[in-house]
């Protein structure tokens, strides 16, 4: 029944953005903001459904900590906002969690998926390495842990960084040549290279150590949430919803590494 | 045709001309000469206005043609610029340039197509002020004008130009009456220099007095034409007789 | 914002510069392109009329966020693939023709309706001392008509600068482009939003009082 409020709930306008009534004997009611469009993570799929690995971890650790929440897919600029305005208690968007970020007030969840970024070019690019991109303009998406990667390597090997807002735009500029290669998640620049047939590759040997994703709340208030999400995490690692839902996603093998990857951290 | 008698400022032949559907000038023929004052009357929407427009080619005629100065200025070809410059013309509301003091309206023209230096166009614009009686307001705008002022001015931006033919439409008639005098003063003396003139005008008393001829127009045809005191005061059709029981 | 402001504050600056940048040379251009087209819609000849109509249609009719897609991405993929060129445009690029077409539109517009408010009178009674008609449209019309386009073009230019904005989706690094880089890597949205705020506000409110003395100074003395 819970779980099935819960979906019916997913996806509700911002309209509804009531503060939370909690009673002491009624399951708990969050409002939690996402993304728009940061496939697998979050996205509309064929069937108009919004789905991805961050709505399905969020609905499997609501049911099992027993809470019920709304989803709003309000996008990434305004996910930030909704928090600070208090119009959300939280945010799940793929959002790496940084020193930066946690410095403004922010507190972050235990990781719950570790990606590494890596360079993807024009599948007839020269372009082998870092090395071949001095005065060149390379594309990123604002906010994503592939910037951060960029902009770490900008000065060492002297290029540009252009900024996009959403990563289809991103991937349009390499195709077209607008930018000559963009920095993003392996798993995630992989599916979408896939999926939508994209003339791009990936250089493997460009990924870095990753940084872990987090689910976001904007200040000690919000703590109560962040312990609920940590501990139905830990549970749905252990029962192996977890492993599940990413194998949905992004296949078995990176599944199961970053089930492995979990559980270890866990230790 | 025109170039029997050498003598003949205008010559309009079969002039026709429509706007859209509507046949505004049905079927014009007319002979001016040097020096003479013709004086055009007839009711609104008789086309005078349009006629006297079709002589300087503000309007383009529908068909038939129009000989100023011996140039034929129906004709596509002939460079209708050079004959404007030789026709002078005044209009209703008097149309000074508003960005430009009167010295400036005056001497625009002669400078800008190169008829004289700024020392000279200047010289010239103010001997011509100073033939309407506004030397003293050289420097002033035209919003700063009365209208018979403003008149008198575009009076003298004309004649700057040196012009062989002077056209004026309804030049009184958007004025005040006590400023009517000043203005026909000035096209009086104008008249008397001998200057060859074509006036469209409600001021039968002044073409009484003035004209040479007097033409009667109405529903796109000249009706009947003759010397002023004849047509005034003996007039023949019955469309003149009515229109001059009206006005008179 | 203190924090923002230490560790963003010539990021920002540079931003605004940027914009600055954007928006002057869309102007430029916007200027020539307005006059051109605005022109064509007053002559006599139907086909420049229609010419100019369809310009002012077709960008007025298109969300400059569709523009600016078009122009980065499209525009360039069909000189390539169809006149089988090889260009690639930048986003500074891109960005100047996108606002230059639209602003332009917008301004073909104002200076049609600066002419035509203009007494036919005006140019009658300089062509008829024999001033050609684009002399006279330079000395007689003109002048009167961008008198009274002047409030109009201020406002399209401060319509225009803030219009800078929308290209931050093909990632021209302008203000608000770059506030939201600073808000995902420091989460503070509110301080960054106030702080980009600010400085268009500073660089509108310079802006239009610098039009002002402009307008009154070309409004001495006349009339």
């Amino acid at each position: 029944m819970k779980k099935m409020m819960a979906m019916l709930l997913t996806g509700v306008m911002i309209s509804s953005m009531a503060l939370p009534v909690l009673a002491e004997d009624e399951a708990k009611h969050f409002t939690i903001a996402t993304d728009t469009v940061f496939k697998p993570f979050e996205y509309t799929d064929t069937n108009g459904d919004f789905v991805g690995i961050d709505v399905d971890i969020l609905a499997a650790i609501a049911e099992d900590q027993g809470f019920t929440y709304d989803l709003n897919s309000l996008g990434w600029d305004s996910a930030i906002a909704a928090c600070q305005a208090k119009q959300a208690d939280g945010m799940i968007a793929g959002a790496s969690i940084t020193d930066e970020r946690k410095e403004s007030g922010w507190i972050f969840s235990d990781g719950y998926f570790n990606a590494t970024q890596s360079m993807t070019v024009k599948d007839d690019s020269d372009i082998a390495g870092f090395e071949d991109l001095e005065g060149k303009t390379v594309g990123v998406k604002t906010g994503t842990q592939g910037a951060s990667y960029a902009e770490s390597l900008k000065d060492e090997y002297g290029f540009e960084i252009t900024y996009f807002e959403d990563s289809p735009t991103m991937y349009q500029a390499v195709v077209g040549g607008q930018v000559v290669s963009c920095f993003e998640d392996t798993p995630i620049m992989a599916s979408s290279i896939q999926d939508g047939g994209l003339p791009l590759k990936v250089l493997e040997d460009t990924a870095n150590d990753g940084a872990p994703y987090g689910f976001a709340v904007f200040n000690e208030e919000g703590q109560e949430l962040i312990d609920l999400f940590n501990a139905g995490l830990a549970d749905i690692v252990e029962n192996g919803t977890y492993e599940e839902i990413v194998a949905k996603y992004l296949g078995e093998d990176t599944a199961a590494a970053s089930a492995a990857a979990m559980k270890g951290d866990a230790e | 045709m025109a170039d029997s008698n050498p003598n003949i400022k205008i010559h309009v032949s079969h002039l026709k001309k429509n706007f859209g559907k509507l046949e505004v000038l049905k079927d014009i023929s007319l002979d001016i000469t040097e020096g003479e004052v013709v004086v055009i009357i007839g009711p609104s929407g008789s086309g005078k206005s349009t006629f006297l427009r079709c002589m300087n080619q503000l309007e383009e005629v529908t068909d038939g043609e129009i000989t100023v100065d011996g140039n034929l200025i129906t004709d596509p070809k002939v460079d209708i610029n050079k004959v404007r410059e030789r026709v002078g013309m005044v209009f209703q509301h008097f149309n000074l340039f508003n960005n430009m003091n009167v010295l400036r309206n005056l001497m625009l023209a002669p400078v800008d197509l190169k008829k004289a230096d700024k020392a000279q166009a200047e010289k010239n614009a103010m001997e011509m002020l100073r033939k309407v009686g506004m030397e003293d307001k050289a420097q002033a705008y035209p919003a700063q004008l009365s209208g018979g002022q403003k008149q008198r001015v575009a009076i003298a931006r004309a004649l700057c130009m040196n012009p062989d033919i002077m056209l004026f439409d309804e030049p009184t008639s958007a004025l005040d009456p006590e400023m009517v005098g000043e203005v026909l003063q000035v096209m009086k003396q104008l008249a008397a220099d001998g200057m060859t003139m074509v006036i469209v005008t409600h001021e039968i008393g002044f073409a009484r007095e003035v004209a040479d001829r007097v033409i009667f127009m109405d529903g796109g045809y000249i009706v009947e034409q003759g010397p002023p005191l004849e047509l005034i005061n003996n007039p023949k059709e019955a469309r003149t007789i009515d229109f001059l029981n009206k006005v008179l | 914002m203190l924090r923002i402001l230490n560790s963003y504050g010539a990021l920002l600056l540079r931003a605004m510069g940027q914009t600055l940048l954007l928006a002057l040379s869309g102007l430029f251009f916007a200027c020539i392109l307005g006059m051109i087209f605005g022109i064509l819609s007053v002559l006599k000849n139907k086909a420049c009329n229609i010419i100019a109509q369809i310009f002012v249609d077709v960008i007025r009719g298109v969300p400059m966020i569709v523009l600016a897609y078009f122009i980065y991405f499209g525009l360039p993929y069909g000189l390539n693939t169809l006149a089988g060129m090889n260009v690639t445009l930048s986003a500074l690029q891109a960005g100047t023709i996108c606002l230059a077409l639209n602003c332009g539109a917008y301004m073909a517009e104002i200076i049609r309706a600066g002419i035509q408010s203009v007494d036919i009178g005006q140019m009658e009674a300089a062509r008829s001392l024999g001033l050609p008609y684009w002399r006279a449209m330079q000395r007689v019309v003109l002048p009167q008509a961008i008198r009274t386009m002047i409030p109009s073009i201020i406002n399209q230019f401060i319509i225009t600068l803030k219009d800078t904005s929308i290209l931050s989706v093909i990632g021209f690094p302008e203000l608000v482009n770059t506030a939201k880089n600073v808000v995902a890597n420091t989460f503070m949205s509110f301080q960054t939003w106030i702080i980009v705020g600010i400085m268009y506000l500073i660089i509108i409110t310079i802006l239009s009082r610098l039009a002002k003395m402009l307008e009154r100074r070309l409004n001495r003395g006349r009339f």
